[in-house]
């Protein structure tokens, strides 16, 4: 068993080093071999702070040649010059443990994967199924859609299937989570299940479940202000959206209205469909192709 | 394994060696320091001071008593390894790329740099071991190296033939004493030789390149045997002795590092199978290429120098010592 012994030592210094006393509670070594030391120190902020070290020492024995062991016993030189001996903390430190595993199987022959593939891939193995563009329907994020200027905006009317939670999402290769519970075991949130009714869904009142319209052939310079005065004379709107061009702001073109009552809606078809407007003839139709009943209106709401 | 990181420099590594051996470890970089470590703890025996300029290469004898470095402060310095002692200063017009110790320590040998008009020159030095401090400051042979430049250099067993790897990827074998020739073989890499380490019997070395590739090639014809093909440029490349493995570390250049992501870095070191030429295994840890890699003589440990400034000693578990990832098949050394 190695013990540090503490000698004290009077040197002949005629000052004074104030070292931090250490007062030393217990030192016990367990029967696993563990030693357990708590000391009680005061701190640089002058509170006492009680410190528990664990340590377990293992003797390790080898046998170097002759040279080896000589050069063990070198004094120091250099910027080393009188340092004590063993590793020093600010040039030696022990990294995190790393495994190196030795298997065949060439690894510079898997394909480097870029950020998007590999994203692609947990996604995948999370269960999630494809990636598909919300707006076009390729294999890309709908973020990196080279049509998202162009079909941004449209993406709910174009995708029947999505909020519907009905027919045949699962084969359509509709977004994810859109398919009802038989889409191998992954989690559907109940909104999206098959039997959750309309009316469970948070903020049913937002907009999703609104009739909504969809007007196309909007000026560019057309505000939700103006919309709303338009088909404020058919019933209460109850939210105007303008797409717009994200960096200039101007409008693309198309616009969705909501209107309280399903109604008025449809009388707002009939009058303003075809209507000219500005410079422009409005073409106005439902924001998606319904089943029957009320809800199903995706709108704004789906984006 | 737990890697022990040796934090003695505060600039990127540029070589680094261990001596016969194995229980000191040197490492030289561009901040002029000359650094020996024990390599079972990771504890700094010392500094060798006095260079003015980055260290390219050191190297030491094989009774561990004297070093010799080369650096780009023109001089070639001769060291005491027990004290830290500057022996002997050689000054030449050009820095010194890199210096190795000839088989029986009485020889030194010294690329010297092409610049300022001056040619690529190899010069051999007798190392008087009698009197160390009184050297002699002719050199024993020199010559120039025509066409492209050699980058790095070692003896053979061969007696006044030394091996270079020059700046087209070329790899010769030249005679000291005429300067002339012997052999070459001008299509070994397409791009820089930018280490070259010899296996323990000498019959053949391995060499690294910026072309991505490593090669073990045949000492006497300089006909590659295994060609090791990576996706990134290599620094250095070192045969594990006793294991059937070469070591290869590399990554990008220092250039383009900040525009990469550090896993797109290609920092680790590869281990490939030096017979079935296939990557077995990877160590990760310098956020940095790595600049050079040394394996302990007896193959218990590697460790490797990058542009981070760090040193990382990595001693082998068991694991790695006992694994056979081909069945069992043994290669003898």
């Amino acid at each position: 068993m190695w013990r540090m012994v503490l000698t004290s030592v009077s040197l002949p210094i005629p000052f004074v080093i104030s070292v931090p006393p250490v007062e030393v509670i217990s030192d016990t070594v367990d029967e696993n071999g563990v030693r357990t030391t708590i000391e009680y120190a005061i701190n640089d902020e002058g509170k006492k702070v009680k410190i528990t070290k664990r340590t377990r020492r293992v003797l390790q024995k080898s046998v170097v040649e002759h040279a080896v062991a000589e050069r063990l016993a070198w004094a120091k030189f250099g910027k080393e010059r009188g340092s004590k001996p063993g590793p020093d903390m600010a040039t030696t430190t022990v990294g995190e443990h790393l495994v190196l595993k030795i298997s065949v199987g060439n690894k510079s022959a898997e394909p480097e994967q870029t950020a998007e593939q590999a994203m692609k891939a947990n996604l995948q193995k999370a269960g999630a199924g494809k990636v598909t563009c919300r707006l076009c329907k390729g294999d890309h994020f709908t973020a990196k859609c080279p049509y998202k200027d162009t079909l941004a905006g449209l993406d709910a009317t174009e995708n029947p299937d999505a909020d519907t939670g009905e027919g045949p999402a699962p084969s359509a290769g509709g977004p994810p989570g859109a398919g009802g519970p038989g889409t191998g075991g992954k989690y559907v949130p109940p909104s999206m299940r098959a039997g959750a009714s309309a009316g469970t869904q948070m903020g049913a009142r937002s907009g999703s479940d609104l009739p909504t319209l969809r007007v196309t052939n909007v000026s560019e310079d057309t505000q939700e202000s103006d919309l709303r005065d338009l088909f404020g004379k058919f019933g209460r709107v109850a939210r105007v959206y303008v797409g717009r061009d994200r960096e200039t702001g101007a409008g693309k073109g198309f616009a969705f209205v909501s209107f309280e009552d399903r109604e008025n809606a449809q009388k707002a078809i009939e009058k303003v469909n075809g209507m000219g407007y500005d410079n422009l003839i409005l073409s106005v139709g439902w924001s998606q192709p319904r089943p029957e009943g009320p809800g199903g209106g995706g709108g704004p709401g789906g984006r | 394994m737990r890697p022990i990181l040796l934090q003695g420099h505060e600039r990127s590594l540029t070589q680094i060696k261990f001596n016969k051996e194995g229980d000191l470890l040197f490492s030289c970089s561009k901040d002029h320091i000359i650094n020996v470590w024990f390599s079972h703890n990771g504890e700094r025996l010392g500094t060798y001071d006095g260079h003015n300029g980055t260290v390219w290469t050191v190297d030491v004898d094989a009774k561990s008593e004297l070093l010799v470095s080369g650096s780009a402060d023109n001089q070639l310095r001769l060291w005491s390894v027990a004290t830290g002692k500057c022996l002997f200063v050689w000054e030449f017009p050009t820095a010194v790329k890199r210096v190795a110790f000839g088989e029986d320590d009485t020889k030194i040998v010294c690329i010297t740099e092409q610049r300022m008009g001056h040619q690529c020159a190899i010069r051999v030095f007798d190392i008087n071991r009698e009197e160390p401090t009184r050297q002699s400051k002719e050199p024993l042979h020199m010559f120039n190296i025509i066409g492209s430049k050699a980058t790095v250099c070692a003896f053979t067993y061969t007696p006044n033939v030394i091996l270079t790897g020059h700046e087209s990827g070329k790899v010769s074998l030249f005679d000291v004493r005429s300067g002339e020739e012997i052999e070459n073989n001008e299509r070994a890499h397409s791009d820089v030789v930018t280490d070259l380490q010899l296996c323990k019997d000498q019959t053949y070395f391995i060499t690294s390149s910026k072309d991505k590739s490593a090669r073990i090639l045949d000492i006497r014809n300089l006909m590659p045997i295994k060609t090791y093909t990576t996706e990134t440029p290599l620094n250095s490349a070192a045969i594990a002795p006793n294991r059937p493995y070469v070591l290869l570390g590399g990554g990008q250049d220092a250039m383009s590092v900040t525009t990469t992501s550090l896993r797109q870095g290609k920092f680790e070191t590869r281990f490939w199978h030096r017979v079935f030429e296939e990557e077995v295994g990877r160590v990760k840890g310098h956020f940095g290429p790595i600049n050079t890699i040394a394996v302990h003589p007896a193959g218990t440990c590697y460790a490797s120098g990058g542009e981070d400034g760090f040193i990382r000693v990595h001693h082998f578990d068991e694991s790695y010592l006992r694994a056979k990832p081909y069945g069992d098949l043994e290669i003898m050394d």
